[in-house]
């Protein structure tokens, strides 16, 4: 049964899901610490609130597609609050003070949700376009997951045109490419980065919403993902798009595969595979700056 | 450089320590007995990642691995295996040590922000090794650790207060051979490679060599810990070495002062009376916990031991 084209097929669109989320999530992440050297812990707690924010919506509303549109632009509206109460001060601090701080916010913001949406488990309804299922292969496979490997493609299109093809994407280039040159040429470094950062956020909190139908909605989910999202970007190479995609794509795959074939190692796979691109490419996969 | 008079101030201000913690044992009760054991096991911990991140500069979000491993070689070699306790904690740290070993060389191949990453996956993998493994009860962790026995010399250790003492003198004992390996010329090439890296390559200095050396005394302290850990609660569970136990450890090492080493000792008996406290009046304290992270991060400055030197400094100051 393992080796059945169909089961593997199947098997392979669990992974792009899967790695959908992964891409949505460590995007900003990468970019961010491209510009800045900075890395953000507590982003997955923005994905953690991103899907509560997303839950009352759907529920008050009724609607779904609020919920996929209101929850990001409040996760990133939080991420701009972040930016100017914190990082804005944190910004010639160590790595580490600059990653203990995002560390207190994890605790702050995991019984903030405890408070407000108490201990239980949650999920949003599968929106009623895609509850359905879709033949594929002589299998049957839900819609909406089809629907999240659309999302994670389309959000990667967008971000590649608007990086290639935009001025405020050259801004970002630059910046990532050589930071201090850019700013000696005059270039807006300061909102560049702080425009990418709420961008980050606001795709954190997208990647809650879409999760929700999915996984289980729960005070701690934050902490599932996020060292499998910390990972992507530093297999993919900080910094890069490419790699955060390409690092989401592997880990996806690494996981879900892993997960079926051999389930007492499929973390440990992980990890070893992280281990393992850093001691060849301490930079990752794509990095931006080789060398 | 650290002036030699300034390392006198910090065995000084460990002494200090040392007499409010045995004032402290001598007016505990039951409870406070074990919060004074808890206390000594962070406090060395704490002191094992301030070898580490306060002396050598490698900030890892990783030791806990180290302190887990202490701990479940402990249940393991104890209560599986049925091993004698004196044969026990040696060969917890030699484990914790071996396996800093392994880590350790990929880890210091790498530099900031990729050697925190490193070391959180690598603990990471650890977790997920005992969080799987069925021998170790895989999530419901593993009962039944004893712990040593001194009934020979008329010692028990069963009793929370014999234990909590047992403890405490495990934690100066700590901080002594600590104090001398940072006093010591090797603690002395940690400190250079944390100032100036390139610089004490370009004299020579084999500083990944360096690096390793220090990684696997700060595990094989942390599987000391760990050890003592799984003695107290008579219990091991992978919670003991998920990477936010690390984070919480750098945070002990920051409010003490980092680089001090006696600073972490005292950020660890904060830690866990605070924790104790807040836990004891709300359900969300882990909230204020959050809040005084940041706060202790964004305003801590050099932590406690730098606020008693800057005061000491303005009293000598207005007596002129």
């Amino acid at each position: 049964m393992f080796f059945e084209p169909t089961f593997l097929a199947i098997q392979f669109l669990n992974g792009l899901q899967l790695a959908s989320l992964l891409f949505l999530l460590s995007v900003g992440l990468s970019v961010v610490y491209g510009l800045m050297n900075f890395i953000n812990l507590a982003h997955g707690t923005l994905y953690m609130l991103g899907a509560y924010i997303g839950l009352t919506v759907a529920r008050e509303s009724g609607s779904f597609w609020l919920a996929l549109v209101g929850a990001p632009l409040a996760i990133a509206a939080l991420g701009a609050l972040f930016h100017v109460l914190l990082l804005r001060r944190m910004q010639a601090a160590s790595p580490m003070k600059q990653v203990l701080v995002t560390f207190g916010l994890i605790f702050i913001g995991l019984d903030v949700v405890r408070y407000i949406w108490g201990d239980f488990t949650h999920s949003i309804e599968t929106p009623a376009i895609f509850s359905g299922s879709v033949q594929l292969l002589g299998e049957v496979y839900p819609s909406y997951r089809l629907f999240v490997i659309g999302l994670g493609l389309f959000v990667f299109v967008a971000l590649y045109l608007g990086l290639e093809r935009t001025r405020l994407g050259a801004v970002v280039r630059a910046g990532v490419d050589d930071r201090e040159v850019a700013m000696s040429l005059g270039l807006n470094i300061e909102l560049a980065f702080f425009i990418v950062f709420c961008l980050g956020c606001g795709l954190a909190g997208l990647a809650g919403v879409i999760a929700a139908p999915v996984l289980s909605v729960y005070p701690g989910m934050d902490m599932s993902i996020l060292v499998l999202t910390l990972i992507v970007v530093v297999i993919g190479g900080p910094g890069s798009l490419k790699g955060a995609a390409l690092g989401a794509f592997l880990i996806g795959m690494f996981e879900t595969f892993g997960q079926v074939f051999m389930p007492a190692l499929a973390s440990v796979i992980i990890y070893a595979l992280m281990a393992v691109v850093l001691l060849v490419r301490p930079g990752g996969l794509l990095p931006v700056r080789p060398g | 450089m650290i002036k030699k008079r300034a390392l006198a101030n910090r065995d000084i201000a460990a002494c200090i320590l040392l007499l409010i913690a045995i004032i402290a044992w001598f007016r505990a009760d039951i409870f406070g007995h074990e919060l004074l054991a808890q206390i000594s096991i962070l406090a060395i911990f704490a002191m094992s990642l301030d070898l580490l991140t306060g002396y050598t500069g490698l900030v890892s979000l990783g030791h806990a691995a180290f302190y887990g491993v202490g701990a479940y070689a402990t249940a393991g070699l104890a209560a599986l295996a049925g091993w004698p306790m004196w044969a026990v904690m040696p060969t917890a740290m030699l484990l914790s040590a071996l396996l800093a070993v392994f880590a350790g060389v990929f880890a210091v191949r790498l530099v900031g922000v990729f050697f925190i990453m490193i070391t959180l996956a690598i603990g990471e993998m650890v977790h997920a090794f005992a969080f799987r493994s069925r021998v170790f009860g895989g999530d419901d962790g593993l009962g039944g650790v004893p712990r040593i026995n001194f009934d020979a010399v008329g010692i028990n250790l069963l009793d929370p207060a014999q234990f909590s003492l047992f403890t405490l003198i495990v934690a100066a004992l700590v901080y002594f051979v600590a104090a001398h390996l940072v006093d010591s010329p090797f603690g002395r090439v940690l400190v250079g490679i944390h100032q100036n890296e390139s610089r004490m390559r370009a004299l020579g200095c084999p500083v990944r060599h360096y690096k390793l050396a220090a990684f696997v005394l700060a595990a094989s302290f942390a599987g000391l810990a760990g050890s003592l850990a799984a003695q107290h609660n008579n219990f091991v569970s992978p919670e003991l070495l998920t990477w936010t136990t690390s984070g919480e450890a750098l945070i002990v090492v920051i409010i003490g002062g980092i680089g001090s080493l006696v600073g972490p000792a005292a950020g660890a008996a904060v830690f866990v009376m605070l924790a104790h406290h807040l836990s004891g009046i709300t359900d969300y304290w882990m909230f204020f916990m959050g809040l005084f992270f940041v706060a202790v991060v964004l305003f801590g400055g050099d932590g406690l031991y730098g606020l008693i030197g800057r005061m000491r400094r303005a009293l000598t100051h207005a007596r002129r």
